[in-house]
């Protein structure tokens, strides 16, 4: 969800209306954004978009060129003339297994401030780290236009064999020297991984513009205070959303005044004109809107909504602007529709068929299991699902019988999931050994086993009576009891388990399948807790249990 | 002092009361009461404070001064002081120092010696020690210090009770070593207040009340002839902590019956999930923002899941390509990457997986109450996993106005939330879709969930039909913090035991 920064007046000024601060909050949910905060000395508002798809609106002149058509300053698309010109960018066949495609355009005749370039650096940083995949897809630059030779060549070349001063840098450096020593270098390097030549874009004199998707050239990849006339280029992997970055550049530099002229893009197999401003349209009808609003719109109706939110409508053909890339189906459209009616304007219906509610039978079962426990006065605990492995097995004198490791774990505390209860219960007792004995706790909940190439979900039961006193008649008793009251028979046998006493751990089974081990903590387990009471303690898989219960039952 | 008080008084006594109450006397120590009594030291303290109580006597505690013997001092009431035992090695014949330094070791003779000197029972003459005719006298008495410790063998005596000769032969031996010591001790001494004194006065040994009403007083019905003891009923009593339930478990409890009641069937899907139905199925393209490595957990082992190859085909082309309608993500769909194992990130896998099972309702109302995963840094506003509660209405006519009657039917049963607000949102899943605020009276608003109307993308490459979804979410941790009154939501996992058990009902 990108923050963007925007002053009030500059807002203001864009949309021509005085607009005040809490009109301008209420407005921004047209935009899907809520204002995080508003600082008075600097005049700006920070404001959370939550719509992914829509980065035209990270800049302040999308959201007043959004505002204009809300309030009713302007209607439907608004139209960018664009001046042909004869500044050409030759795309090298080397660099079509790279980083295939650039769009580019020049804008001038408006000098640009210190604000303006803040503005821009937002929405270029902005759309490149989030709709830009992190500029995978999508990397922007943007030069002083006559600073450049044209034509342009985009090409690529080995690591070595090209050098210019980078950005921040005072020394000419090789395209490998920057991935290794300049700090944009070192976070973006790893689109290039693997890769034996990298993507360049030089002018018609070999002097480098940029190292695209890195770094631009620090002699003449920049823009200053003053300069009024620029030049946009933007390379990637998808072509679609280059355009589409274009555009709103495009849309962007137009609203403050600029003079759009094209690029002509020269593939091997041909030439386009960028930027495109193509726009598509859609079909859509009254019915298709009273099926997803429930609101009986009339055509004019339609029509006039969709022009505030800066559509143009003929008929039952609706235009989208080409600043926008988020129209997939018609019902994208219609949440416009919606939004610019106003949602505190629907009013909310009931349901109007009857359902009966309904759950799952073992959670009937688990609940009961959960009670049987309370009522002999367990104290019921809730654990976190993630743990790690020093809890599951090494505290636990075991070794792992399968567990989901995470790959990506963010600290070692939580790096896999839980795949028994008994170690979680141990890990409460040690944390509370200054709290009054008898503790006698136990938690119900899911653990996940792998078992070879499949991950199984179990519904466990495990507790534990830690007292002076605790032993193994006191938690069989507790088994027992839950064991007799769901009625089935049981056979328990002497087990080994590292986790217990030697000859005082039972492996419990009903129906020949083992469902439960029970036994006194070993001495050395309750050392890796530095707990000085012995503790008793069973484990019960539900799941299984449940099943033998029903098919018992059944007989 | 009327004689009703003293009755009811006298009836009331609980049996370790009665026991003490004849030995009532103004400066009584508990040390003497339990002698006298027989009782134990806890059994009479209890009695005497449950007397306090009752006004009977009040307990006041005093620290004592004690003398008693030491190591030395016990060795020395067998053997004699080692000055009596230095004029008796010496009355026969006078002996090099030497040998009366190895005989009572260095220390006990070096003080023997300077104190026999004192008292000119001795004389040192070429290196030997003789005994003079005082000190033949003194060796046939007994000294003050002797006499102290043999007192002290009995038993040790408060120092207050020494007679004054006894007290200065004390300080003597405390400068020696290890011969006697002092210590201070803690007395207990009652006063009696007037009601004191009349109750012991009472005879209070013949009178037989009943203390617990036994099976055989039933039987015989001997409890007609006599009175039972009366009890102080607002006497504080010992806490116990009985089992319970986890009180966020229990309001978990609370919402799935709230969903059984508004009519939704529960739905559920597993912890380890693919990236197909956590969010391929869901129509989010693989290039979506929300579906970068930091914003899920990736699993180890095993990295792949099994899938259906029908529905991935789908779910491929409608990505790829669109369908009913849409113009599709148009990108290469990633078939390892929709295999890729996670833990689950959003409930709303489990309505995806609902929307292409075969015993999926039209209408049906569903529901789901699910743990999910995601990699943020742990504090007061994440937790390691965290609750979702999310559900779909699959039917074939619904649109926004019966969602937003659902959002608010949901802010009254879960929050009871009177005043709401649903703005517009963002979901990749969903269009239209908007969030759900409710006024909280202290807070202002709070937001309590999203929701929106299935893709219609989505709702046909899992269903292969043209229904509509309602599809919403409720952040029911935050929901839960504010019901349990808590301000940071590791709480709902507290491993504090204390907390546990102390927790308020609500």
């Amino acid at each position: 969800m990108p923050t963007i920064k925007f002053s009030v007046k500059d807002l203001q000024n864009l949309v021509g209306s005085k607009l005040h601060l809490e009109r301008i909050k209420q407005l921004l949910a047209y935009c899907k954004a809520e204002v995080g905060s508003y600082d008075k000395t600097s005049d700006e508002i920070s404001a959370d978009f939550a719509d992914t798809n829509l980065p035209y609106l990270w800049s302040t002149e999308g959201i007043s060129r959004l505002l204009k058509g809300v309030i009713g300053k302007e209607k439907g698309i608004p139209r960018v003339s664009i001046k042909n010109s004869n500044y050409d960018v030759i795309v090298d066949d080397s660099v079509s297994a790279i980083r295939p495609y650039i769009v580019a355009f020049a804008a001038r005749g408006k000098k640009v401030d210190n604000y303006l370039i803040k503005q821009l650096i937002q929405l270029q940083e902005k759309l490149c780290e989030s709709f830009g995949r992190r500029r995978k897809k999508v990397a922007i630059g943007i030069y002083r236009l006559n600073n450049i030779n044209f034509p342009v060549h985009y090409k690529a070349a080995s690591p070595e064999s090209v050098a210019f001063v980078p950005l921040d840098f005072k020394k000419a450096m090789t395209l490998a020297e920057i991935l290794q020593t300049h700090p944009k270098g070192k976070e973006y390097g790893w689109i290039l991984n693997g890769l034996k030549r990298y993507p360049i874009l030089m002018d018609a004199e070999n002097k480098v513009l940029s190292f695209p998707p890195i770094i631009n050239s620090a002699t003449s990849g920049k823009i200053d205070i003053g300069d009024s006339d620029l030049f946009f280029e933007a390379t990637g992997t998808d072509l679609k959303s280059l355009h589409l970055a274009a555009n709103i550049f495009a849309y962007a530099l137009h609203d403050r005044g600029f003079e759009i002229s094209s690029v002509n893009i020269q593939y091997k197999n041909g030439t386009i004109k960028t930027p495109l401003l193509k726009t598509e349209k859609i079909k859509i009808n009254e019915n298709d809107v009273e099926k997803l609003l429930g609101l009986s719109l009339k055509k004019g109706d339609i029509k006039s909504l969709l022009e505030k939110a800066r559509y143009d409508v003929q008929g039952d053909s609706v235009e989208i602007p080409s600043y926008r890339g988020d129209i997939l189906h018609r019902v994208d459209v219609i949440e416009d529709i919606g939004i610019q009616h106003g949602y505190d304007k629907i009013k909310g219906i009931s349901l109007y068929e009857y359902s009966p509610g309904r759950t799952f039978e073992i959670i009937k079962f688990v609940n009961d299991a959960r009670e049987l426990m309370i009522g002999q006065g367990y104290q019921e605990i809730m654990s976190p699902i993630l743990c790690n492995m020093d809890l599951l097995y090494s505290k636990m004198n075991l070794k792992d019988f399968g567990t989901i490791e995470i790959e990506n774990p963010m600290s070692e505390t939580f790096s896999c999931v839980r795949t028994w209860l008994i170690p979680l219960l141990m890990d409460v007792l040690s944390k509370n050994k200054h709290v009054d004995y008898p503790q006698k706790i136990f938690e119900e909940g899911i653990v996940t086993i792998k078992k070879g190439v499949a991950v199984v979900d179990y519904e466990r039961i495990a507790a534990v009576a830690a007292h002076n006193n605790a032993n193994f008649t006191e938690i069989k008793q507790a088994l027992d009891y839950l064991l007799r009251l769901f009625g089935i028979p049981y056979s328990i046998r002497e087990t080994g388990h590292d986790s217990f006493i030697l000859g005082r751990v039972g492996r419990v089974s009903v129906n020949g399948k083992d469902i439960a081990f029970i036994g006194e903590i070993s001495p050395n387990v309750l050392r890796n807790f530095n707990m000085i009471v012995p503790v008793a303690a069973f484990e019960l898989n539900l799941t299984a249990l449940y099943e033998a219960v029903k098919r018992f039952r059944k007989l | 002092m009327s004689y009703m008080d003293i009755r009811a008084l006298i009836e009331g006594l609980h049996p370790l009361e009665r026991k003490v109450a004849p030995f009532l006397e103004k400066g009584l120590t508990l040390t003497e009461l339990t002698k006298k009594t027989g009782l134990q030291e806890v059994e009479a303290m209890r009695a005497l404070q449950w007397l306090e109580n009752k006004g009977v006597l009040s307990i006041v505690s005093l620290d004592k001064e004690i003398a008693e013997l030491d190591a030395n001092g016990k060795k020395y009431v067998m053997e004699g002081l080692p000055e009596k035992r230095l004029l008796f090695e010496i009355k026969p014949r006078p002996l090099p120092v030497e040998d009366v330094m190895k005989k009572l070791g260095k220390e006990e003779a070096g003080i023997a010696i300077g104190i026999l000197k004192q008292k000119a029972a001795i004389q040192l003459v070429g290196g030997r020690i003789g005994i003079t005719e005082h000190g033949k006298q003194i060796s046939e008495k007994s000294s003050l210090e002797e006499q102290l410790i043999k007192k002290l063998v009995h038993g040790p005596v408060a120092v207050s009770a020494l007679e004054a000769e006894e007290r200065f032969a004390f300080e003597n031996l405390l400068k020696r070593k290890q011969i006697v010591k002092k210590r201070i001790a803690k007395i207990k001494r009652i006063e009696l207040t007037e009601l004191g004194v009349q109750l012991a006065k009472q005879k209070l040994q013949n009178i037989d009340f009943i203390e617990s009403l036994t099976p055989e007083l039933l039987k015989s019905q001997g409890w007609k002839s006599k009175k039972f003891r009366t009890y102080d009923v607002a006497i504080n009593v010992p806490q116990i902590f009985a089992g319970r339930k986890q009180e966020y478990r229990k309001f978990l409890d609370e919402v799935r019956n709230k969903f059984l009641s508004l009519g939704f069937e529960e739905m559920t899907g597993p912890v380890v999930e693919s990236e197909f139905w956590n969010m391929d199925a869901l129509f989010m393209p693989q290039f979506h923002p929300a579906r970068d490595i930091h914003d899920a957990y990736y699993v180890k082992e095993p990295k792949f899941a099994r899938l259906d190859e029908k529905i991935v085909q789908r779910v491929q082309q409608a990505h790829e390509k669109g369908i009913d309608g849409s113009k599709g993500w148009g990108y290469a769909f990633d078939r390892n990457k929709t295999k890729r194992h996670i833990l689950r990130t959003q409930g709303t896998a489990c309505s995806a997986r609902k929307l292409a099972s075969k015993d999926l309702k039209v209408p049906g109302k569903y529901f789901g109450i699910t743990r999910c995963f995601r990699p943020d840094v742990i504090d007061a506003t994440h937790n390691a996993d965290f609750y979702q509660t999310e559900g779909i209405v699959a039917g074939d006519n619904l649109n926004i106005r019966h969602l937003f009657g659902l959002l608010e039917l949901f802010a009254k049963e879960f929050a009871g939330a009177a005043e709401i607000k649903i703005v517009p949102g963002y979901f990749p899943f969903t269009e239209p879709s908007c969030e759900l605020f409710a006024k909280h009276p202290q807070l202002g608003w709070i937001e309590l969930g999203g929701a929106g109307i299935f893709r219609p993308e989505l709702v046909t490459m899992l269903t292969g039909k043209n229904l509509s979804v309602l599809a919403w979410g409720l952040g029911i941790d935050r929901i839960g913090m504010f019901k349990l009154g808590l301000k940071d939501i590791r709480q709902l996992f507290s491993h504090d035991i204390n907390t546990l058990r102390t927790m308020k009902v609500v």
